[in-house]
This record gives structure tokens, sequence and C-alpha cells, in this order.
């Protein structure tokens, strides 16, 4: 017999926790990082691949080539860019980030053949200095929004908002707003900064058929132009990308992290990323862009296993975020103390907006930013850059496929009910498909 | 002057032809016929002097740095949004957006702007001859935005560093707005630079605009219980 | 998400050039809107009739259903005009009763059977494709009358046809159209409040519920122009949108002037449209234009009869001759 009370499942510790805190606090509560749901939801670790047995035949896992490069912007523009492999650092602000980590972070993707992107705020010019393929972000705010910048990119990403909390603005708490970066973003320093939820100057996809021609002009049709969005209603959101001319679409999944976010929309908002990359994928087929608009997707690419699926349901390719982060050493077991003094532990720490970042990569403070020396950092980028590719090229070879972007659907299988469903992937056990994938393609009213 | 003509050319061969005359040198150029197309002379970093005869649509002079742009006419959304630097003058009315974002320079509609004039200033000047609607001023960083008519409801709300000078009436100021005494400092950057345009400050009683600074921060009673309050 | 346009001949004459006019304005903002276009013509008369323009289906032959719709009718009312082509039956009759139980005899035949305009002069065009298309088969241009309005439609959440195209004739209201650019954010709510009172709803398109609520407002008696303020309130989202009748012509700019809408108006003429390229496309530059405040509504009404003659010429089912 148990010693333990019972506990309830719907006011159980988190929820005590949080209505405790908001007791005190008068406001929604506000943190960074990731997903801390506590029911699971349907994931890429719900599909599993079908490598080569009788019927096909594999190629050799560590001889054979298997092609990684990605194209992607050659619908309109007159520079499509070229990145080696299909996984990119997507954009993270150099505010919620530090400078350090900025600049490993394309330093680290320079040396893998592959982009970085800019983030609110503006371009460091070392971000360009040290990227090979720099991506630039035009944000509602515009904070630090330079033509300059915009003519040095190598494409431009149009960024309606992101995963972790779609329909709303960047946040970037007081302590963080220090003054150098408070003079970048034209702020007082020590603001809380919460930027506006639309562009200043367009609202709705009608008229950003103009603003996307407005950056076209500006660039005289050289640069791709991405639409970047919180993965909502996605396959209405797709064909509406498509019809305003972006070159590619940019779909950042529930997963999605942040520097600093409302609870609430961290956990309540969007749709898992799985889910995204199909619905995003029959938008296309639907208007007929399949293979002319290129599509990312984003929110929770964790390996190269989650990066070759991705593929395989439609992507073109994927960007990492938290990944990338955690190569750098978020959440790594060092400084142990610092850890505990922010209430939290390493595998545990969710701090990134309080600015107190153990291992210098969500700060602005000099001293914690001197744990993360540039050049190791950026190496470990590279390494676990490289360690994706080997493992999507791994099981596309198992496929036997000597492009990763000849990955298909077919070449997988639902592990559960849900997810194939969602997917339109049969059942594995069954050639049954229970709903989802090809039932997308006529409009959602039917 | 040299001349282009917007009819039967493509909006694309118009800026092409814009910047091919400007890094050939010639820097005045008269524009005739633009019919309220979009996009016109936008991201255009060296300086020129650019005249269209007519009315523009949106983003006319967009991410510019440095174009003198005189439009004879009326303009759409986003007029001048985003530029770094150059004067941008409208004749008659511009739509919603004018002068987004700009981080310099100075934009002058002498007519009647609609919403969201000055939205998300990052420095420069704004002058309006007529009036301005709703949420003029939405987020202003930095920068001044005269209005020498009327405004809308929420004028100035969540300002930054931003002032506004108005001079006709408001029907409300937005949230955190707050009207403070003008002092002779500003007495004198109103004369001065309203007269550049041909405006005479002294026959307007402007009020001075500004934040109450109540929304910078969140209400915190501490860091320590901020910090964990996760 | 879209082009609307709207046009107000403040001359009086009924021969003026409203067809052309209303053809330059929504080819001009063609690129907002690619996926389908449609205009409400109104053309008055000197008689008692009404022009009835019917939908017999999406797909098919349609002899069987219009001879059908054209028995019902006749059993109800003289038909002084019948043309048909293709899914669009068009009649002119001398109907007395009410709109509601013209429309409930007709749409009975066929679940894809639809009344898609009827008035003493309104007279609405729409199909899926450019605005060209709407010139090449129902000569547009050569339309004469005294306003109208338009809309270029760029599919946002629901379907691309023909039922789902703009402009809508707000069903049962005799002469009551709109055209909708933005979105009405509480139209799920509104539409099942109003289904639980038996109004039937045609699409899955936000913009409808517009006509249906300023259908309902004009029922009650209230004014063209109080009906248009009202609506401020009841409808939450974004909209610019404008509403026809047959002597009428009105806008409403949402409380955040979230849409685009220009006005240009002379002492001859007023055009509206969600760009200004589309006024200077058709009625030139030189006219005084405004983008109207947020949360604002105007109306401005055909003036008395200058032109005793009647209108020449009218909108074909099919191409004219």
């Amino acid at each position: 017999m148990s010693d333990l009370p019972r506990q309830s499942q719907v006011w159980n510790d988190s929820t005590i926790d949080d209505i405790q805190a908001k007791a005190e606090l008068g406001r929604y509560r506000i943190r960074g990082f990731s997903q801390l749901r506590e029911r699971p939801i349907p994931s890429f670790d719900d599909l599993t691949f079908l490598p080569c047995t009788l019927t096909r035949i594999p190629l050799e896992g560590y001889r054979e080539k298997c092609n990684t490069q990605t194209v992607l912007g050659a619908r309109f523009a007159s520079q499509p860019i070229v990145n080696d492999i299909p996984v990119m650092i997507t954009g993270m602000s150099f505010g919620a980030l530090s400078y350090n980590a900025k600049v490993a972070l394309a330093r680290g993707a320079r040396a893998a053949g592959t982009s970085s992107t800019t983030g609110d705020g503006g371009m460091l010019r070392a971000e360009r200095e040290n990227a090979k393929t720099l991506i630039y972000e035009v944000l509602p705010s515009r904070y630090g929004f330079d033509v300059h910048d915009l003519l040095a990119a190598d494409a431009i990403e149009l960024t309606i908002g992101q995963g972790a909390k779609p329909g709303t603005g960047g946040l970037l708490l007081g302590s963080k707003v220090s003054d150098e970066i408070a003079a970048r973003r034209d702020l007082p320093a020590g603001v809380d900064q919460r930027s506006p939820a639309r562009h200043p100057d367009w609202l709705g996809p009608d008229d950003m058929i103009l603003k996307i021609e407005e950056l076209r002009e500006a660039t005289s049709g050289r640069l791709p132009i991405f639409v970047k969005m919180g993965a909502t209603r996605v396959f209405d959101d797709v064909r509406l990308a498509w019809k305003a001319g972006a070159d590619v679409v940019v779909i950042d999944g529930m997963e999605g992290g942040t520097g600093a976010s409302p609870d609430l929309l961290l956990e309540h908002t969007g749709i898992p990323t799985l889910a995204a990359v199909c619905e995003a994928r029959a938008a296309l087929e639907d208007v007929g862009g399949y293979g002319q608009m290129q599509m990312i997707i984003a929110g929770g690419i964790r390996s190269g296993v989650d990066a070759a699926k991705a593929i395989a349901l439609g992507a073109d390719a994927v960007y990492i975020g938290t990944a990338a982060l955690i190569a750098l050493n978020c959440n790594r077991p060092l400084y142990l103390d610092d850890y505990r003094a922010l209430g939290t532990a390493p595998h545990h720490c969710h701090h990134c907006h309080t600015d107190r970042c153990p291992v210098g990569i969500t700060t602005q403070d000099p001293d914690l930013m001197q744990r993360l020396p540039i050049d190791e950092a950026a190496e470990r980028v590279t390494n676990f850059l490289h360690a994706m590719t080997l493992e999507i090229q791994m099981l596309a070879r198992a496929c036997a496929k000597a492009d990763v972007h000849d990955l298909e659907p077919e070449d997988m299988r639902a592990l559960t009910l849900e997810s194939s469903m969602i997917t339109g992937l049969p059942l594995v056990g069954t050639r049954r498909v229970f709903g989802g994938g090809p039932g997308w393609k006529r409009s959602t009213q039917d | 002057m040299e001349q282009i003509d917007c009819d039967n050319k493509t909006t694309r061969e118009i800026n092409t032809a814009l910047r091919a005359l400007i890094s050939q040198g010639e820097t005045e150029i008269c524009v005739r016929n633009p019919r309220a197309r979009h996009n016109l002379a936008v991201g255009l970093i060296q300086p020129a002097h650019i005249v269209f005869e007519g009315s523009v649509g949106y983003y006319c002079g967009g991410m510019g740095d440095g174009p003198t742009i005189e439009v004879h006419g009326s303009a759409g959304w986003g007029l001048a949004e985003g530029i770094m630097s150059g004067t941008i003058v409208v004749e008659k009315n511009a739509g919603n957006g004018a002068a987004a974002a700009i981080r310099g320079g100075t934009v002058i509609v002498r007519g009647d702007v609609s919403a969201r004039a000055g939205i998300s200033m990052k420095g420069g000047t704004i002058i309006v001859g007529g009036s301005v609607g709703y949420a003029t001023g939405f987020m202003m960083q930095k920068g001044t935005l005269i209005i020498l008519g009327n405004a809308g409801m929420a004028l100035g709300d969540s300002l930054y560093e931003g002032h506004i000078f108005l001079g006709g009436q408001v029907e409300e100021l937005g949230n955190d707005a707050v009207v403070a005494e003008t002092d002779s400092q500003d007495a004198v950057f109103l004369t001065q630079t309203l007269a550049a345009f041909g405006y005479d400050a002294a026959r307007y009683d402007f009020r001075k605009i500004v934040a109450g600074r109540k929304l910078w921060n969140f209400d915190k009673k501490d860091f320590e219980s901020w910090r964990v309050a996760l | 998400m879209c082009g609307i346009v709207g046009y107000l001949d403040k001359s009086g004459k009924k021969n003026g050039q409203l067809g052309v006019t209303v053809m330059q304005m929504l080819t001009a903002l063609g690129r907002r809107g690619p996926d389908s276009a449609g205009a409400a013509v109104y053309t008055p008369r000197h008689d008692e009739a009404h022009i009835l323009r019917v939908k017999l289906g999406d797909h098919g032959d349609f002899a069987e259903r219009a001879a059908e719709v054209i028995r019902r009718v006749g059993a109800r009312s003289a038909i002084q005009e019948q043309a048909q082509d293709k899914e669009y039956l068009r009649l002119v009759i001398g109907y007395e009763g009410t709109p509601q139980d013209l429309q409930a005899a007709i749409e009975s035949i066929h679940p894809d059977v639809e009344v898609i305009s009827y008035g003493a002069a309104l007279d609405i065009i729409k199909q899926v494709g450019s605005p060209r298309a709407l010139d090449q088969r129902f000569g547009l241009e050569r339309a004469r009358g005294t306003h109208a309005i338009a809309h270029t439609r760029l599919s946002t959440e629901s379907r691309i046809d023909l039922s789902h195209s703009q402009p809508f004739w707000a069903h049962g209201a005799l002469d009551l159209a709109t055209v909708h650019n933005g979105h009405i954010t509480n139209y799920h709510k509104l539409r099942r409040l109003y289904e639980q009172r038996g109004v039937r709803f045609y699409t899955e398109n936000d913009s409808e519920i517009i006509g249906i609520y300023l259908g309902e407002q004009l029922a009650t008696g209230r004014s063209f122009e109080n009906a248009l303020r009202s609506s401020l309130k009841f409808f939450d989202g974004s909209f610019s949108y404008l509403a026809a009748t047959a002597d009428a012509i009105g806008f409403v700019k949402d409380p955040f002037s979230l849409k685009p809408l220009i006005v240009s108006e002379t002492d001859d003429f007023v055009a509206i449209a969600t760009e200004a390229v589309a006024l200077s496309a058709s009625v030139g530059d030189d006219a005084p234009t405004w983008e109207p405040p947020a949360g604002s509504v105007k109306v401005w009404t055909v003036p008395g009869q200058a032109d005793p003659e009647p209108a020449r010429s009218r909108l074909a089912a099919a191409s004219f001759a």
C-alpha cells in the first residue's frame, strides 16, 4: 500500500504552481525555450522508414554518392541560394542571443556549407562577414532594418510570425535590452520590448503581394523572397504565399523555440510540425506549386532523422534553432551552481528570458558570454550539422536514393492511428490509410 | 531634367531606368504618368531629385537612403517606408502607414493621411499639413511627427521616445500618451523645420505629446520574484 | 482578400459609360484577386418588371433545369424575356409576390440551383477567372446604368467557385448586393445565431454574412445608411465593404482601418476602389481622392432621373448580339 496521498490530474503540481505564480504576478507568465507540455503531441517519432529489402536495392551506405545540395528560390529570383546541405540555421535575434552565439552560428554554418539567418533587431556586421550565405529577416518590428543590409544579403525572409507564438510579436525583456541592443533597436535601454504583431505597412495577403514586389524592386529581382509563418492555417496560408509570389515558404511548427514568450502561447498555439509539413505540401499540390515554390519546415527539428522525415514528407529543407543552440552548449552540464541559482538544472533549463544563461548563449552579460568562445562553439555547430547530414544520407541510401531530395512519403509508414490520419501514410502492418494526405488536395470545405 | 514615361513600361523597367540614370550621374529626373503605380523608386541609396507628375501607389520611395522625391499628386500606403535619409514631399493625400518605420529623413504630406502615419518610426521627421487618422504615431520609438491639422483616435498610442506636435484637435489620445509642456527649443525646432516647407509655425498652438512611460515595463515587484515567475 | 470597386453616376444619366468604367477598375485590380470576378450592375427600368438571374448548377447540361425554372416562374408571373447560357438563366418577369417565395420555388428544384440576383434594377454577373472574362462572356463593357459594385477575389479560406464569388446578392432582399475586402472574424458565431433562426447560408464564405445582416436591418425599416453604420459594431475583423440598393451605394470602413479603400469624387460621379490604380485607370487622376477614416460610413444616392429614356442595353445571360 502506498503512503503517498492521491493527487488530482486536473489540479496537479504544475497547475497549482502556475495559478499561485499568477496570483503574485498579476499577468501571464513568460519564459524561453520550447514546449514543456506534459501531454505528447503527434511528432516525427510516430513515423518509421522502410529501407530496401527485396523489392528495392539500397546504395552502399558508406560509399556511394548521395547528393545533399539544396537550391532555394529559383521560382522568380535571378540569384537563388545554393546550400551544400538541406539543413540551415533559422532566424534568431542578436538580443535574444549573445554576440558570440550569433557569430558562432554564422561561422559554423559556413564551414558546413549552409546558410544562417538574421533575426529581430537587424544584421550584425560580424554575421555578414562570417556567413557564407545570410538570409535577412524583415519583421513586423523593423528594428534595425537597414536597406544596405538588405542589399548585402543573399535572401530575404518576410516574417509574418513564428511557431512559438504565432499571431503575436517579438519579446525581449528589459534585462536583455542592454545599451547596445537598445541602440541597435532605437529603444530606451531596459524597456520590456514587446514588438508589434503586424507589419506597419501591409495588412493581409493582398497587400503582401505588393510588399513582396517592393522587396523585389529594391533588390532588382536578384534575391529570393521567403515568407515565414507560424503553423496555424497552414493549407490556406501556403496557398496565399504562392499566390502572393513568394519564392520559398517557411512554416514553423508549434514546437518552435524562442528566447522569450508568454508561456500560454508556447503551449497552446499552432499545430505540430508533423501536421504542418503535410498540410504545406498538400497546399502546394493544390495550387500546382509543388516543385516550383520551395518549402522549408522548422519547429523542433532535433536530428537528421527528423530532417529526413520532413524532407520525405515534402520539405525542401529544414531550419534548426533550438537544436543549434543545444549544439552550442545550451543545457549542457557545466556551471551547475548557476543553473541552480536560476532554480533549474541542466536538461531542464528554459530560462533564456532571464539574461542569466549559464553557458553564455542567450545573454547580453559579457562575463557570461565569455563562457562561449566563438571558435570552439562554431566547431560544435559544424560537427552537429555534419552529423545531421550523415544521418539524412544514411536513411536516403538505405532507401535507394542517390539524392536526399528523392525521399518520398512512400518511404515511410505510420506507427500510430493519428499519424496515419495526419500524414496519409498507411499504418504499419496494414495497407490502410485512415485519412489526411490526399484528402487535403481538395478545398477544406468538401 | 531627364524624363521617364511610365506608360507601356513594367514597374521593373521604370525602376531600372531610374537606377541607370542615377548611376550615370543624371540626378534630376521627372517621371510622367505614374498613374498610382506601386513600388516606384524603392531601394534607392544614392542622392537624386525625382519628381513624379501625378499620383503614386504603395511604397513610393520606400527603403531609400538619400533621394529627394516630390509627388505632385497623392500616394498610397507605406509612403517612404523605412527610409534612412532623404526628403519625400507629397502635394495631396497619402494612405495608411505613411512613413512607417522610417529611421531618418523627412517625409511631408501637405494634404491628409489616413491611419497609422509614423507607425514604428525610429528617427526622422514627418510633417502632415492636413489631418491624420487612426493610431497615428503608434509605437513611435524616436523622431518627430508634426501635425498641422486634426488627429483621429489613438494618437500616439504606445509611444517610446518619439515626439508628436499637434496643431489641431485630437479625437482621443492613445494608451500612455500624455500632453507635455513645449519649451523654447521645441519652438525653434518647429519654426525652422516648418519654414523649410513653407509653413508658418506661429499660426498654430502646438501641443506636445510624449509617452507617459507606464507601458515601458511589465509591472513587477522586484527582480527576484520576477525571475522565478516562469 | 480582394479588390472591390464601386461607381455611381451623379449626373443622372442612365446611358453613360458605367460598364466600361467598371471593367477598367476591375482590370487594374486584377492582380489583387486572380481567382474570380463579378459585378452587380444597376439599370433602372421604366416598367414594374424585375430581373431574375439563376445559376442552374456548376457542371453539366442544364437544359432540363432551365426548363423547370421557366415552368415554375411562368406559373407565377409573366415572363417578358428569357435567355440561357450554360449555367446562367436570365429572366425578366412581372412577379408580384415576395422574393422569398420566388426563391423557394426556384431553389427547391435542385440543391445546386441558386438565385444569383433578383431586383428591379440589379443584375449580378460573376464567374471563376479573371475580370477580362466578364466582358468576354457577358459584355460588361456595354452595360449601362446608374451605379455598380464589383469585385475581384483572392481566395483565403473558402472555395473558388461561382457561388462563393462576389458580389453577393443578399438572398431575399430585393436589389441588395455587397462586395467585401477583408475577413469577418466572428462569422461562425454569427452564422450559428442566424441558422438557429432558420436563415439559409449558401456558401462558407464569411463575406456572405454582410448582406444577410443588412437585409435583415432594411426589412425592419432601418435606413440604408443606419444599417451600414450599425454593422460597424456587429462585425469583428477586417472589412472595407461596399453595399448597394436600387438607388444607392455606400461604403463601410472597419474601426481599425485594416483594409484599404480610396474614394474619388466630383459633381459628376463617385468612384471607390481598393487601390488608387483602379481610379487612375478609369476616372483618371484629376478628381480629389481620399482614404476614408477608420470606422466611417458614407452613402450616395442616385439623383432624380435626368434622362427620361429607358436604359438602352442590358447584360445578357450569354454574350450579346
